[in-house]
């Protein structure tokens, strides 16, 4: 029996789709053990294809991108009708991941494509071509269909693909499971660590990185300490900081705020003391961006709730 | 899941009118019986009065509680009377909290508004106890030795105490002899009894003791372990004299042809390659200067080994390192004078009769280089006029050290009070920016040397001294009158600024204790325990912590001695079980929490360790993990949260 | 807004904020009751999560309260909480959430006074800003 299985994309940038060549050789194993049932980006299949399968015939469907549109939506709650298990593929039906950012500045159309944008009216004589309404925010998937595992990443490092396609093929996908380590990154990384301290901020570009030492100690927001490893810390041993991209571990709870507390923690401008006040507060000015450094991929799943407050508050206030 | 098995009970205290007066008790006990969890709710006038602890025992049986709130004052009125009630019913004591809803509601409410917000305090406690687990204290043995590191006053003092309760002391001191600057100064201030005279009693009350262990020539070089656990390597330097053989004939330092400057004397004598530091010297030996004899390596001299009739000498002797054990440290390692060298308006050290407090006070001393005759060093003539600058070094933020130093303005004073007895015809100038004479006798000791001794007080600052001739020149601006001042003076004693001794910051780095920015030793707290670092099981004595006169550094030494002999006297060290625990399968070893912990008591190699006996339970770690890996006992996160929601669920107070 | 009464969570250090709170309510100083304090040991204990969770959870501000600079029971856990509330504030902001919301405040263990005058300085301002939450929202 083959894994009937099924890869859908949503709003994403086609990385996740691209990533299972990571594989390499390993995909030649894979393979044959596979049934693809549903897989645009790699064979023509429509809608009408998965509306004709039987409700969970499709052994895992996985989905990558974030839910953007009300297209994504039917589409993913049809997968997840047809489908015994369903996962999310990758950071943005993870987490919501750098699309969702968007939802960070509710304006965006107008910023992206200047005053007065509006998805253009369909022709009244073929209504089924106008594009897709876009949904007020952008989604994480299990906020709109129960998910029942997580390959994460951005994309999902080989590792981790072939860990998940060895249990799925041996049918031992648990519930909840994340492919990735409960650890975090910290864990796998080779850089070492002293006296723990941020004397200060700086962005990647800021620095040339030594090469053997923490990145954090080097004033670079590296959110390894939040994010479970699995991906060997790729971007740390490249001299680029982990931006979070598999996820908080699984305690952390919200990893902006848990790292935001970690950062503030570490922040020493001399003696701590009243003294040293402006100073702190110099260095802690200086993390630039710390909505988009802190909640890269994860603001569509943590700061939603907050972000639904504000709103209203904008509301209320205008 | 413990609350899906949890039994609650919650007793609402009504003090009398004190919370029942304002707050509606019944129905505070009504709605927390509402509560998912909780099995029995009651109302009581007195719950800390003995039938109140009854009804808290018979429901914590007859109900098989789990978990308690009582509803009543503060916890830090009853707490223990509570937790103290449920253990004796069998409910580990951490499974008590309180709801204060007294000084937090119904003495600062009123109205419905108060009960609504008894309610809920309620509620949030029982979250709390929801997810409380049952607690054991940690205990742990204590080893019954004492280390004193450093021979000063302050060390022989807390050495004395300490030995004298009863427990066994290690007295690490880093020269040949104990005694410290104390055993340098002439007379103290400000009854002016000879310096020698009070100390070298007690150095040989703790040569003598059974329970002390002299370990001179010798510097800690390793510490490991905690509070009550401590593990030393002390790295004892050979001496080259056996001490039991020596009997202090002093043939050998007779034939030594070696000569270097006496450290004792500060420079303004010389000694021999094997010397005693001064005749009172405990261990009372003979030391071979390594560094400075011609005999040992190449064997080129070795006389005085020849004229040992004691056999006492043996070139052979080796650097050893002890390992010991100790329960408790005491840091007692003193101060020493900034040095003159850093001092560019006063010449940079290099005018020779410009010289410092110590070496003035082995000029007065009998025992000295002029046998207690103030001769100036250039020349050895008797100065006739003698300037005295305080805060030399002190009170200079811009271009020395900013703080006060606190016993100067008394030595300077007993330093021209003596003078003008050595020399009654010389004149005595002090510069000095105010007199700080606070403690006993002191200001009328001041008072006495202006006053009687006619010395010349000048209020300003010296803006320079220099050489010319065979006078020191020294300028200087009286702030009283504006004017300037020139004195072309035959001596300058500098009141040097008081800094930690050499190696203080190291000692202190092996001890995980802390330094504050000038290097003196940090105690835990600056007001509550001044006699503690913060590092439990460590000490403080002396100036090491901080300028101190002689008086203050004893005070401070019996201070420290009495906590060490309380902490050596517990048959066991017990420690409150709330504190920081590490979830190792989470933990990456990332190793945010460790500076987080003013305590060291967090380790990092492959994951974080915390030593429950030194962690306080500040919880400061816990926030700063980003990972959730580190949590706290009783105020786990999820169980914050919990509480967090039942804060702000709204209260059906039937208002 | 007449008719708003805010919700508020205080979080308050043990050795400070709430014995300054503990004493207020023995000298008998009446302060506005919206607040439910929750006392941990320091106030570095306090998370930013926790301060979130408060504000998702229903309240309309979040009071921390520790112990002055220099006075802190455990030497420097409140210039950690000075500094994560300093940077909660201006993620908050960023979000479009008043930074005002969420107050830290220095109360040691005599300002019982000064614990009343903070509740109802906290009290008033959460009033002039305005609810945080719809009428029915969550709590």
């Amino acid at each position: 029996m083959k894994l009937k299985l099924a890869v859908y994309w949503t709003g994403s940038c086609g990385g996740c789709d691209v990533s299972f060549l990571e594989l390499g050789p390993g995909l030649l194993d894979v393979l044959p053990q596979l049934e693809i049932v549903f897989w645009p980006a790699l064979v023509d299949a429509k809608r009408g294809d998965l509306e004709k399968l039987p409700s969970r015939s499709i052994d895992v469907a996985l989905v990558n991108g974030v839910i953007r549109t009300a297209e994504n939506k039917e589409m993913v709650e049809l997968l997840r009708e047809k489908s015994k298990q369903l996962g999310a593929y990758g950071a943005c039906a993870h987490l919501g991941g750098v699309p969702a950012l968007a939802n960070h500045a509710p304006g965006f159309t107008e910023v992206v494509f200047g005053p007065g944008f509006r998805p253009a009216s369909p022709w009244p004589e073929a209504p089924e071509d106008a594009p897709p309404a876009l949904l007020p925010e952008a989604l994480p998937l299990d906020e709109v269909v129960p998910v029942d595992f997580v390959v994460p990443g951005c994309p999902p490092p080989a590792g981790l693909i072939a860990r998940f396609f060895q249990a799925a093929l041996s049918g031992e996908v648990q519930a909840g499971q994340v492919f990735a380590e409960d650890k975090a990154l910290c864990e796998e990384c080779p850089r070492t660590r002293e006296e723990r301290r941020l004397t200060r901020i700086v962005r990647p570009h800021e620095v040339v990185p030594d090469p053997k030492t923490c990145l954090l100690d080097q004033g670079m927001v590296c959110l390894g300490p939040v994010t479970r490893g699995g991906c060997q810390a790729a971007c740390p041993q490249a001299g680029m900081p982990c931006t979070g991209c598999l996820g908080p571990t699984p305690k952390a709870g919200d990893p902006a705020l848990a790292m935001l507390s970690a950062l503030a923690s570490l922040v020493r401008a001399g003696e701590e003391g009243e003294d040293a006040f402006p100073q702190e507060n110099q260095i802690l000015d200086s993390l630039v961006d710390p909505i988009g450094t802190l909640y890269k991929y994860a603001y569509a799943k943590y700061a939603r709730p907050l972000q639904r407050l504000a709103r209203r508050r904008e509301e209320v206030r205008a | 899941m413990p609350e899906t098995r949890a039994r609650i009970g919650v007793f609402v205290c009504h003090c009398g009118k004190n919370i029942a007066g304002t707050v509606d008790v019944a129905k505070v006990a009504e709605q927390a019986a509402r509560i998912p969890g909780v099995v029995y709710a009651t109302h009581y006038e007195y719950m800390c009065s003995d039938p109140g602890q009854a009804l808290l025992k018979r429901a914590i049986r007859e109900h098989r509680l789990t978990g308690v709130v009582v509803a009543a004052c503060s916890p830090t009125m009853h707490e223990d009377t509570f937790r103290k009630a449920a253990e004796e019913a069998g409910l580990n004591p951490y499974l008590v909290e309180i709801a204060n809803i007294r000084e937090q509601v119904s003495w600062v409410h009123s109205g419905p508004a108060a009960t609504e917000k008894a309610v809920r305090v309620t509620r949030t406690m029982v979250a709390k106890v929801q997810g409380n687990r049952a607690l054991r204290p940690a205990e742990l043995g204590v080893v019954r030795r004492a280390l004193v590191v450093g021979g000063g006053i302050a060390g022989i003092q807390a050495a004395l105490d300490i030995a004298n309760a009863g427990f066994d002391v290690i007295l690490v001191e880093r020269s040949p002899s104990i005694g410290g600057h104390m055993a340098q100064l002439s007379e103290t201030f400000p009854t002016l009894d000879c310096s020698q005279c009070i100390l070298t009693p007690k150095m040989v009350e703790v040569a003598r003791h059974p329970r002390i262990r002299i370990l001179a020539y010798s510097e800690v070089e390793e510490v490991s372990g905690f509070v009550g656990n401590y593990r030393v390597r002390i790295r004892k330097k050979p001496t080259f004299v056996d001490p039991s053989k020596c009997n202090l004939c002093g043939e050998c330092a007779r034939v030594c042809p070696v000569r270097v400057p006496n450290e004792f004397d500060r420079g303004l004598s010389t000694r021999t390659a094997i010397y005693i530091p001064f005749p009172q010297a405990i261990p009372s030996t003979y030391t071979l200067d390594v560094q400075n004899c011609l005999g040992i390596l190449p064997l080129r001299c070795g006389k005085c080994a020849e004229v040992c009739e004691a056999k006492a000498i043996d070139f052979d002797m080796h650097e050893e390192i002890l390992e010991e054990e100790v329960g408790a440290i005491v840091l007692a390692t003193g101060y020493e004078l900034y040095p003159k060298e850093a001092m560019a308006e006063y010449g940079y050290g290099t005018v020779p009769d410009v010289i410092d407090g110590l070496e003035f006070e082995r000029l007065l001393s009998a025992s000295g280089p002029t046998r207690g005759e103030i001769r100036r060093p250039s020349d050895g003539k008797v100065p006739k006029e003698v300037v005295f600058i305080q805060c030399s070094g002190s009170r200079d933020p811009e271009h020395h050290k900013p703080y006060c130093s606190k016993i100067c303005c008394m030595y300077t004073a007993k330093h021209a009070l003596l003078y003008r007895h050595a020399v009654p015809d010389g004149q005595a100038y002090v510069f000095y920016i105010d007199i700080r004479a606070g403690g006993k006798d002191y200001e009328e000791f001041v008072n006495r040397a202006m006053q009687e001794e006619r010395i010349l007080y000048i209020r300003g600052k010296v803006a320079k001294v220099f050489r010319e001739g065979d006078k020191v020149v020294v300028w200087g601006v009286d702030t009283l009158t504006g004017k300037r001042v020139e004195v072309r003076a035959d001596l300058v004693v500098l009141a040097q600024a008081v800094v930690p001794s050499p190696g203080t910051a190291e000692l202190a780095r092996k001890l995980r204790v802390a330094c504050g920015s000038e290097g003196f030793l940090r105690e835990a707290h600056p007001k509550l325990r001044p006699l503690e670092a913060l590092t439990a099981g460590v000490f403080l004595a002396g100036a090491a912590q901080g300028p101190k006169d002689i008086p203050e550094s004893v005070a401070q030494a019996s201070g420290a001695a009495a906590k060490v002999i309380a902490l050596l006297s517990a048959p066991k060290l017990a420690h409150a079980p709330e504190v920081a625990e590490v979830n190792e399968e989470l933990c990456s070893g990332c190793g945010i929490c460790a500076p987080q912990c003013p305590y060291g008591a967090i380790s990092v190699d492959e994951v974080a360790h915390v030593n429950e006996i030194l962690c306080e339970g500040c919880g400061t770690c816990v926030a700063a993990c980003p990972s959730g890996a580190m949590t706290f006992r009783n105020v786990e996160d999820e169980q914050v949260l919990r509480m967090v929601r039942a804060a702000l669920e709204v209260a059906d107070v039937g208002v | 807004m007449s008719g708003f009464e805010p919700r508020v969570v205080a979080f308050l250090c043990r050795w400070c904020a709430a014995a300054g709170a503990d004493l207020a309510g023995t000298n008998r100083l009446q302060y506005p009751p919206h607040a439910i304090p929750i006392r941990v040991n320091c106030s570095g204990r306090v998370e930013p999560q926790w301060v979130v969770e408060a504000l998702k959870a229903g309240a309309d501000g979040v009071l921390i309260g520790g112990c002055h600079p220099g006075d802190c029971h455990y030497v420097v856990g409140n210039y950690k909480t000075r500094r994560r509330v300093y940077l909660l504030r201006k993620v908050l902001e960023e979000m479009g959430i008043e930074p005002e919301r969420v107050r830290l405040e220095w109360v040691s263990a005599t300002e019982g006074g000064r614990f009343a005058q903070v509740m109802a300085e906290f009290v008033a301002e959460l009033k002039r800003l305005g609810p945080l939450h719809e009428p029915g929202g969550p709590g």
